[in-house]
């Protein structure tokens, strides 16, 4: 409802170093060097050149927006994680929905890209966003080292920012795979799990290995439904319910209410035997084609 | 303060225009939702009572809980409450809930729950960001808006720099990427329609009680809330591990346990995604996003391709029948056969029912009145140059819906001012209450709300609903998970087996194996096994789904989501409160509180003129055998699954059953108010005081 694609502002546009399809065009290529130089967190865990070549992540979050229910409970799942509290502001993943809208437009699953080209990594004057090269050479924020300055959310080539602004501590944070989750005792990681595909309950997120291809959304936005899905009649795009004939059924509706006249005690609009009541699921051939 | 509140409940006087805010801690023996409303309720205005609807002294409770913006499963609704202008022969303190993400916006911003006090001298909006309350003015455009517009306005009005897609600055290097949660009343309420609904999004009705003509009674257009703060949590490592252990009570969406048992009234049992929306479906579906409210993991919604009918459910999907739903060709009101070809359209029923949500017409009351116009239509009382002169379309086309809402929701002439009194005072204007409601004619059950499940056999609604203020609309209990899994056709449980594992989860009273009974024996309907399931009903309703549940997910004392078809309940639920307050409480503690909460919400309604008199159904329901419906039962000694067919209710046993469930509940048999005993012993000397001072004291 509120408005459509970003319009950006033009400052903010000029600020930037690199356009946004300069690195989501390359498939992974560093095109944008020579960044600014950062300096790595510690030698032992940290790239400490950045306007070299970036080692891939070993770990990917990809996503199903036609699967996804909107729940938000993987934005509440990391900030439970990381933080301790359930704060949709403060989740490295957004789920942005507009209820009034059309599906499949109405919704937006905005996780961090590990990127193969990290911006973020690029941008940051301190080498708070480095190359955790410890864990799978996933990219993270060492919020020890932000100084608040908000480059890498300036500079992160998504919309919405994948950097996310820490209002309480006031610093960036950024998705790490949950790598690092003081409030949940379980490994995170490349190899490990990540809260919010763990909760996501209808497994519209996925933790992959390989890169996914990085020209737009392309290969991040992936098909998770199976026939199992299809079954619910929501239908997709490519394919439609296969029509089954309707179970037998005992009863009726609910009710007898608002139906004047009815016989007493009859169930169900109408009182006529029929599937199912509210919420019942759709029959194929209950319903006249149009 | 415990984990999952914030520490203050924001109150709001239209009148004075004054903001401030209560302490939560004052009303922690409450819990939070319901319960934490119903104590703020009775503190502020419970010594002033009784007073009607319309009086600004009321007061709209909108209380969140604990649960709200956690991921505690299925806990998303607002639990409103207030007196109600649609209730009968009273308007009764009632409550009403909407599902979406409001509370959790609420909670967000900072805030336990609002009061609104008082009446605007004009029309206003209230707008919360985080802990910035202020009270707009709402003659500039808001006013008069249908409840889709009014939504999306005051959304772009309350942070002007939002888009969609982009983070938006809330306050100072505050951000957020998510949409004001507005709440807000239609054309209907702001004239004050008895069945005036409050809408938040699209479909996400408070359809019971009336609350958006209250609403507009107060020249209150909206609540719109937004903030970037959190829900502390007690105990992180406990609330993770619960989310997880809960998988296995979930419709797995890939593997489902027992994917046959998906089809028709099994849905309603699994927790299976979409399927609450009833005009999306046949051979030609649009395609659609199964939709959930906050923290909900089964989306029962749908928001479709073409926008139409979006987050809708049930009711609000089909009681515009302009035929072609997908399940029934609609529900409630057929067709008129002169209406055809045009009441074959899926679409249009669900623009219709649309309709209804823009106007901000209550479904679910709707659909009595809907009916009631057919039969005073067929009674020569409605109709061109009759007693109340209007030529409608025929029923079941597209301008049947459109003259009948606006009419109703601008009180338009004679027939809207009429009909937008609602079913019970539509009957009694035309002084044929007792003809029409009594006789069976318009079926109003419970307290002016519409005849839902059948009472002489799924007792417990019934009961539970005269017991209280309205329909109960409790179905998970029995309604769902057995006699929908019996008229599905192929039950997984046998009769005995479902009713002792049911009986199992209803912790206290779990050691009484005939709970569930629904046979009209010793075990039966007038037992005392059935007074012990009507108030775990009771305080269940008052204290958990209170705490802003679903109705379609809990309780959950079944399933056929697991190996032994046990459900979550009543383990989750302590589980979740214990990890997120970091209290160590047990089911049963809790549920004592629900009756606490129970007891209160009894007081008020005592005050307000309710007595052991008054609580009977209509005669109808006593006089008409009923066809029954599909519930175990002990026959002849043995557990089977049989519909009653032809049972009457016995009035005498009903009213001998009455006095064994006040007596349960603590409560004067005699009258049904509670006594000091009782009260004290809940920790509530103050109500009992009041009853006192008023003479109601049990």
């Amino acid at each position: 409802m509120l408005g459509g694609k970003k319009a950006e502002n033009d400052e903010t546009a000029a600020k930037k170093r690199y356009s946004r399809r300069d690195f989501l065009v390359t498939g992974g290529a560093a095109v944008a060097a020579p960044a600014i130089i950062t300096a790595a967190t510690s030698p032992a865990t940290a790239t400490a050149a950045v306007d070299g070549p970036i080692p891939k992540s070993k770990g990917y979050l990809v996503y199903d927006s036609r699967k996804c229910i909107g729940c938000t409970t993987c934005m509440l799942s990391c900030s439970l994680t990381h933080y301790g509290q359930q704060n949709l502001s403060l989740s490295r993943i957004q789920i942005i929905q507009d209820s009034f809208g059309k599906f499949p437009h109405d919704l937006t699953i905005a996780p961090c890209r590990q990127c193969v080209e990290p911006v973020c990594v690029r941008s940051c004057p301190v080498g708070a966003a480095h190359v955790d090269a410890d864990n799978g050479n996933v990219r993270v924020i060492d919020q020890k080292k932000c100084i608040g300055c908000k480059t890498c959310l300036k500079m992160c080539p998504q919309q919405p920012h994948r950097t996310v602004w820490d209002h309480v501590n006031k610093k960036s944070s950024k998705c790490d795979l949950c790598i690092d989750t003081p409030y949940w005792n379980e490994k995170g990681g490349p190899g490990g799990k990540q809260a919010c595909v763990t909760n996501c309950p209808v497994n519209a997120l996925k933790f992959v290995a390989e890169a996914p291809n990085q020209e737009e959304t392309n290969g991040y936005q992936v098909n998770l439904r199976n026939e199992h899905w299809l079954r619910l009649g929501l239908v997709d795009d490519s394919r439609t319910v296969i029509p089954r004939p309707a179970p037998k059924m005992m009863g009726g509706g609910p009710g007898g209410a608002s139906k004047p006249g009815a016989k007493p005690g009859a169930e169900g609009p109408g009182a006529k035997p029929g599937p199912g009541g509210p919420g019942a699921k759709p029959q194929p051939g209950a319903q006249p084609k149009q | 303060m415990p984990g999952g509140y914030t520490g203050k409940i924001l109150r709001v006087n239209l009148t004075t225009k004054e903001v401030s805010n209560l302490p939560t801690e004052k009303y922690m023996d409450f819990g939070g939702g319901h319960g934490m409303g119903s104590a703020v309720f009775f503190d502020l205005v419970g010594a002033q009572l009784p007073f009607e609807a319309f009086d600004p002294r009321n007061l709209i409770v909108m209380m969140a809980s604990p649960f709200a913006g956690t991921f505690m499963p299925g806990s998303g609704r607002c639990e409103v409450q207030g007196l109600s202008p649609m209730l009968y022969p009273v308007e009764w303190f009632g409550h009403s809930n909407f599902g979406g993400r409001f509370t959790a916006q609420l909670k967000f911003a900072g805030w336990d729950g609002i009061v609104i006090e008082g009446a605007s001298d004009q029309p206003v909006y209230i707008n919360v960001v985080n802990d910035q309350v202020k009270i707009e003015d709402a003659t500039n455009g808001v006013w008069g808006m249908d409840t889709w517009d009014a939504q999306q306005e005051i959304s772009r009005r309350v942070v002007p720099s939002l888009k969609y897609g982009e983070w938006a600055e809330l306050a100072q290097n505050c951000f957020t990427t998510q949409i004001p949660a507005v709440v807000t009343c239609g054309p209907a309420g702001e004239r004050k329609c008895r069945f005036g609904a409050l809408l938040h999004g699209p479909g996400s009705q408070a359809a019971m009680c009336g609350f958006g003509g209250v609403f507009g009674s107060k020249n209150l257009k909206a609540v719109s809330v937004i903030g970037n703060g959190g829900v502390p949590v007690a105990d992180p490592q406990a609330l993770m591990d619960a989310r997880i252990w809960f998988r296995q009570f979930q419709w797995d969406v890939d593997n489902p346990h027992e994917a046959e048992k998906f089809e028709s009234g099994y849905s309603l049992i699994n927790g299976s995604p979409s399927g609450g929306n009833v005009s999306n479906g046949g051979t030609n579906p649009v395609p659609a996003r199964a939709a959930a409210c906050a923290s909900c993991p089964r989306g029962c919604r749908m928001r479709l391709a073409t926008a139409d009918s979006n987050e809708s459910v049930c009711a609000g999907t089909m009681v515009a029948n302009i035929g072609g739903g997908g399940m029934f060709g609609g529900f409630g009101r057929k067709p008129d056969p002169k209406a055809m070809p045009q009441a074959l359209s899926s679409k249009l029923t669900r623009q219709g029912n649309d309709l209804m949500q823009r106007y901000g017409i209550g479904h679910w009351p709707f659909m009595a009145v809907n009916g009631y116009i057919g039969a005073l239509q067929r009674e020569g009382i409605i109709g061109p140059g009759k007693q109340i002169d209007i030529d409608l379309p025929p029923a079941g086309t597209m301008a049947y819906y459109e003259t009948v809402f606006r009419k109703i929701a601008m009180r338009d002439d004679a027939f809207g001012d009429f009909a937008a009194e609602g079913p019970a005072r539509m009957a009694e204007k035309l002084g044929r209450y007792q003809q029409d409601v009594h006789g069976g004619t318009l079926r109003l059950t419970y307290w002016g709300t519409q005849e839902h499940y059948d009472t002489p056999t799924q007792a417990e609604w019934g009961y539970g609903s005269l017991f209280g203020e309205r329909d109960l609309m409790l179905h998970q209990m029995s309604n769902y998970p057995l006699h929908w899994m019996i008229t599905s056709g192929n039950p997984y449980m046998s009769a005995e087996e479902a009713s002792q594992k049911y009986a199992e989860a209803m912790v206290p009273y779990n050691d009484d194996r005939y709970l569930v009974d629904y046979g009209d024996g010793p075990t039966g309907i007038y037992s005392d096994s059935k007074v012990k399931q009507v108030a775990w009903v009771k305080h269940y309703e008052k204290f958990w789904m209170g705490m802003g549940f679903c109705g379609w997910r809990w309780p959950q004392c079944i399933t056929n989501n697991t190996n032994d078809y046990r459900g979550a309940t009543p383990h989750a639920e302590p589980k979740f409160w214990n990890a997120i307050t970091g209290q160590d409480k047990t089911f049963a503690e809790l549920m004592e509180i629900g009756h606490k909460i129970y007891t209160l919400d009894r007081a008020i309604w005592n005050i307000q003129g309710r007595d052991k008199k008054m609580e009977v159904f209509p005669d109808y329901v006593y006089d008409k055998p009923t066809n029954g419906s599909e519930q175990p039962m002990v026959v002849d000694g043995k557990w089977t699954y049989a519909n009653g067919r032809g049972r009457q209710l016995d009035r005498a046993k009903v009213e001998d059953f009455k006095e064994r469930f006040y007596k349960f509940e603590g409560w004067n048999p005699d009258n049904s108010y509670p006594t000091r005993a009782t009260l004290e012993k809940m920790g509530m000397k103050n109500v009992a005081d009041v009853l006192q001072s008023k003479g109601k004291l049990g």
